[in-house]
């Protein structure tokens, strides 16, 4: 799994579509209720930050791999995730629910 | 995307008496009930693990090690670890939510749910679920 450095476009382009998943579709924000969205298996993908506690991440990936959900680890830590969310607070990891008019599910798990 | 706080899904309970002990998902309540309107579910756990059996043991050492003592519990699933594992023994019949109302059904439900659980330890399989959690 080549990390490498994450081009810009890339990294723009995850932005755009997070925007869009904020402005149309449906999403949580934070641990509590991104381990919520995954019991009730309505999660369909996780982003979480790069500073994200690890204790956090590993629980968060294991719920996610029993899910069998996509974890995208977000190039950025968690003020940046706020601020791509549109937020005005930092934001570790967000659960989409429902994508509404972006591509996001589509596109990026396949980037990873 | 799939759910997995299914029957026979092996747990780890984190909260109260029973923290870090692992049991056995009987029956799950995704969207709670009138008097729980949270999810949870009924598991089946192990209070005491059996200890460790060597060659050396006498037959009544054996028998006397492998005993295994059991818990029902209503938990909510906040306070549950899921794992990837999982421990198909048939605890329907025996363990249903009303059999936590008395003290006796409930005594006779840990029985047998003891019973079942030694056999299970004594084939050997599912031998994960029976080590105790290291913490």
């Amino acid at each position: 799994m080549v990390a490498g450095k994450k081009t810009k476009k890339t990294h723009e382009s995850i932005n755009n579509r997070l925007a869009l998943v904020m402005k149309s579709g449906k999403f949580t924000l934070g641990h509590k209720t991104v381990l919520k969205s995954l019991r009730s298996s309505k999660g369909k993908l996780i982003i979480i930050s790069n500073n994200c506690p690890p204790l956090c991440k590993s629980e968060i990936e294991y719920y996610a791999m029993l899910a069998k959900v996509g974890v995208h680890h977000y190039n950025g830590n968690n003020v940046d995730l706020g601020t791509a969310c549109g937020k005005y607070f930092r934001v570790s990891c967000l659960s989409i629910i429902d994508p509404g008019d972006s591509d996001i599910i589509k596109s990026i798990p396949g980037d990873q | 995307m799939v759910k997995f706080l299914k029957p026979n899904k092996a747990v780890i309970v984190l909260q109260g008496r029973y923290s870090g002990r692992k049991a056995v998902i009987v029956r799950s309540f995704d969207d709670g009930t009138r008097d729980r309107p949270y999810g949870h579910c009924l598991v089946a756990g192990i209070k005491k693990y059996p200890s460790k059996v060597i060659k050396k043991d006498s037959a009544k050492k054996t028998a006397k090690k492998s005993r295994v003592k059991c818990f029902i519990k209503v938990v909510n699933y906040r306070h549950l670890m899921p794992t990837r594992y999982t421990l198909d023994v048939d605890l329907k019949d025996v363990v249903a939510p009303d059999c936590l109302q008395s003290k006796d059904k409930k005594v006779t439900a840990a029985k047998e749910t003891k019973k079942r659980f030694e056999e299970r330890f004594k084939t050997g399989k599912n031998r994960w679920f029976f080590t105790k959690l290291r913490f």
